[in-house]
């Protein structure tokens, strides 16, 4: 290419043309890896019709060819006829150039790519090209695990081949079925369950409600408007939480960075959801806490924390309170000195010894059953696992609940204040439960100020009471879960070891016979080459003899 | 060793075969290493899918198998397996379509494909007629079958002629080397592999769609040809 005069006011007269950025290794006057890794033919000296030179002078001849009518695509028959050599490999190299994109790639495509082709994305007209699609196809969606509703969209990556920016995403992640007949929703309730409830009309608010500030109170958006704003509150004690952004969307996307920083975040902070949240910038305590159950081993990183702190009773409490909740669906006070009387009893046992989990074999007894209702079912699991277990669960639910909802701890604590002071209540050990009950004191104050807005608060408190009930018995079923898991995985690391040490000495053992093998090679060597120096003298010896008495001719 | 220069070592097979006033013609290509049993099978079914008359079973089957037989008794033998770039002639007509093609083929690569060849090359020409590929890539088949025969019979030749290996060489480009190309003159090292462009004409492929006027005649040319 000529370089005209630099004259400022023409510019100088180059050509432009694309290529993908992934063939940036091209160069005019050198042929680089990619292409003698590629067409090896040419590069290993084995006939003089193929040699680099000769590869050269096809590939220019190619590419300039397709360059005199870039708009137009070159097609293999068109080259062939002007080239030397055998037809199968010049279409190996123009395939090679058409791969890379160094030919025909802003040419306008053939209507039916046949499988030999690739689909070029080059130009607009991409009318009966093949598509990539990025991503799962339509009406497909990716889920994290099995059951889970959360759909997982795939990060967009922008590399699919064309270099020049374009970027081909046409299919969607995160596209919702209609449900399948054998789909059941089990999970429905669950998620219903956390809506609130405004407290005034008794409907759910789904959108947006509105929480009373000295209080725990909620009201949906249309009793706000309409004034019903519930017994001696007026409309500056109100503030507005947005829950359509909030308590479902769980932030749907996490790209890897994200969920890396929550990891580390974790590792550090271990329950500290707070401290969590804020390092991970754009997603919220509930989000962060979802995702982490969500991961496959996020119970781990939960569960462990909580053991440490021993079972408050509380949580136990609620537990039992839950289940007398789902079948009655009362604040029965009967009901709960009957329950604290459990409680009390299986406290003791819990203090007495630290009890390690039963065998896991027994653990696996049928747990779903398919005529009990879910309640019932997550009753009976909770029964199954440990106390430790299912209060450290029960601590982690509360502390879940307590996060997505805002409601201070207090108002847990509160029930439990009116049924402790009914109790001898046994010594406490741990700080949590001290702080229980620092919290249960400050209570009995307020109390006494707020006795009109304490029967109103007790409505919300059981939606929530359910809701930690359920939550624990489940966090306890999964951190169950996760321990035999994690002992299954104990044992087959170490199967694994045992595995590859066994490999190893097979592998040892194998070396040294070939080793012995090659000792053997090289000694016959030496012989044969001693051999064939005795032979080489004799024939020498010979020669000379023959020399000797006058032989003149010697016929071989 | 012998075998078919290329990738898939099929035999081609042509048939043409004239009984009780009705003529079958045919050309496909045979995997050699299926078993004999497969013949008759093939046969029965052609047979059975023209609709022809019973009689030609046993005379399709025969057919194939001399052919096959005929291979096999190169198989053994070695294939003189120097440079050898060979000129390939298409000339071939197909229902309505008429084609001449010359270009140059390489007997040792042995990853040719000349099925590959005929689609790429239907491809680009545009042409629809889906008989048109397989008659293409037979005819390749053909002839490379024919200078691999040739090639049997040169390494032969060498073998049996005593003068070393300068008389080796006399032998090719006597012989068998009728059809190769001289690569020492083609590929020089100062020589251009691209053609001169008023030879482009030679090598480049030329279809032609005929009437059906034109297919009569020609068919009625061929006939008379061949009798």
């Amino acid at each position: 290419m000529e370089m005209p005069q630099y004259d400022p006011n023409t510019k100088p007269e180059f050509e432009l043309y694309t290529i993908p950025s992934h063939s940036s290794w091209f160069r005019w006057d050198d042929i680089h890896e990619t292409e003698r890794t590629a067409l090896k033919e040419f590069f290993d000296g084995s006939s003089i019709s193929r040699t680099p030179k000769i590869y050269k002078e096809y590939r220019d001849f190619m590419i300039n060819k397709y360059r005199e009518e870039p708009s137009r695509r070159l097609t293999f028959t068109q080259v062939r006829k002007s080239l030397v050599g055998d037809v199968s490999l010049l279409h190996k190299v123009f395939r090679f150039l058409d791969e890379w994109g160094l030919i025909n790639f802003g040419a306008v495509s053939r209507g039916d790519d046949s499988d030999n082709r690739d689909s070029s994305l080059g130009d607009t007209e991409l009318k009966n090209q093949v598509k990539i699609e990025e991503g799962a196809p339509n009406g497909v969606r990716v889920v994290a695990l099995p059951n889970s509703l959360k759909p997982i969209s795939v990060p967009n990556s922008g590399a699919d081949g064309s270099g020049n920016g374009k970027v081909a995403v046409a299919g969607e992640t995160g596209v919702k079925l209609p449900p399948l007949a054998s789909y059941s929703d089990v999970f429905g309730d669950l998620v219903k369950l956390k809506g609130f409830k405004c407290g005034s009309c008794g409907e759910q608010c789904n959108s947006g409600c509105y929480e009373y500030s000295k209080g725990s109170f909620v009201i949906c958006e249309k009793c706000f408007k309409n004034g019903n704003y519930g017994e001696d509150k007026s409309k500056d004690d109100f503030r507005f939480s947005d829950l359509g952004g909030n308590s479902l969307t769980h932030g749907a996307t996490w790209t890897e960075a994200e969920t890396l920083l929550l990891l580390e975040s974790v590792m550090r902070h271990g329950d500290n959801w707070e401290l969590v949240a804020q390092n991970v910038p754009t997603k919220s305590k509930l989000d962060c806490i979802s995702k982490l159950i969500e991961l496959p081993f996020g119970e781990f990183m939960m569960g462990s924390a909580h053991e440490m702190n021993s079972c408050p009773t509380g949580s136990l409490n609620s537990l039992k309170e839950g289940q007398s909740a789902s079948s009655e669906n009362q604040n029965d006070v009967k009901m709960e000195d009957q329950v604290h009387d459990q409680m009390n009893e299986s406290k003791q046992n819990g203090d007495a010894a630290t009890e390690e989990p039963p065998a896991k074999r027994k653990r696996i007894a049928p747990l779903s059953d398919g005529g009990s209702t879910l309640i019932k079912q997550v009753a009976h699991i909770s029964t199954m696992v440990g106390p430790h277990v299912t209060a450290a669960a029960a601590e982690a639910a509360v502390a879940a609940l307590c996060n997505e909802s805002s409601c201070p701890r207090e108002i847990f604590d509160g029930d439990e204040d009116y049924l402790a002071n009914g109790l001898s209540s046994p010594t406490m050990v741990s700080d949590p439960e001290r702080a229980l009950q620092v919290d249960a004191s400050k209570m009995e104050e307020n109390q006494s100020e707020t006795q009109d807005a304490s029967s109103e608060k007790n409505d919300v408190p059981l939606n929530l009471r359910i809701r930690t009930a359920t939550a624990t018995a489940l966090g306890a079923a999964a951190a169950n879960a996760k321990l035999l898991a994690d002992q299954e995985d104990r044992e087959i690391e170490h199967l694994v070891a045992i595995i590859i040490e066994t490999q190893m000495k097979k592998l040892h053992s194998k070396i040294n016979y070939f080793d012995d093998l090659e000792l053997i090679m090289e000694k016959e060597y030496n012989e044969m080459m001693q051999l064939k120096e005795c032979l080489v003298e004799e024939r020498i010896d010979v020669l000379e003899r023959a020399l000797k008495t006058g032989v003149s001719k010697w016929r071989s | 060793k012998f075998r078919m220069p290329t990738a898939d070592n099929l035999v081609p097979i042509r048939l043409d075969i004239e009984t009780e006033g009705q003529r079958y013609k045919d050309a496909f290509t045979w995997n050699p290493s299926d078993p004999d049993s497969e013949v008759v099978v093939f046969a029965k079914r052609t047979v059975r899918d023209l609709k022809l008359p019973p009689q030609f079973i046993t005379q399709i089957a025969q057919s194939i198998q001399t052919q096959l037989t005929e291979f096999r008794s190169y198989e053994g033998q070695d294939m003189y397996t120097a440079e050898k770039i060979v000129p390939i002639k298409l000339d071939l007509r197909v229902n309505h379509t008429l084609i001449k093609d010359h270009f140059l083929w390489d007997l040792n690569n042995y990853e040719s494909d000349p099925e590959e060849f005929a689609r790429t090359f239907c491809n680009d020409m545009g042409i629809e007629d889906p008989e048109v590929g397989p008659a293409v890539a037979f005819a390749i088949r053909e002839q490379l079958y024919e200078i691999a025969i040739q090639s049997v019979a040169s390494a032969r030749e060498i073998k049996i002629s005593k003068k070393g290996r300068r008389g080796a060489e006399h032998a090719i480009s006597s012989k068998g080397g009728g059809n190769a190309l001289d690569l020492m003159k083609l590929f020089r090292y100062n020589s251009s592999v691209v053609r001169k462009r008023k030879e482009w004409y030679v090598y480049e492929p030329i279809v032609d769609i005929l009437s059906n006027e034109e297919v009569d005649a020609l068919e009625a040319r061929e006939d008379r040809n061949t009798r």
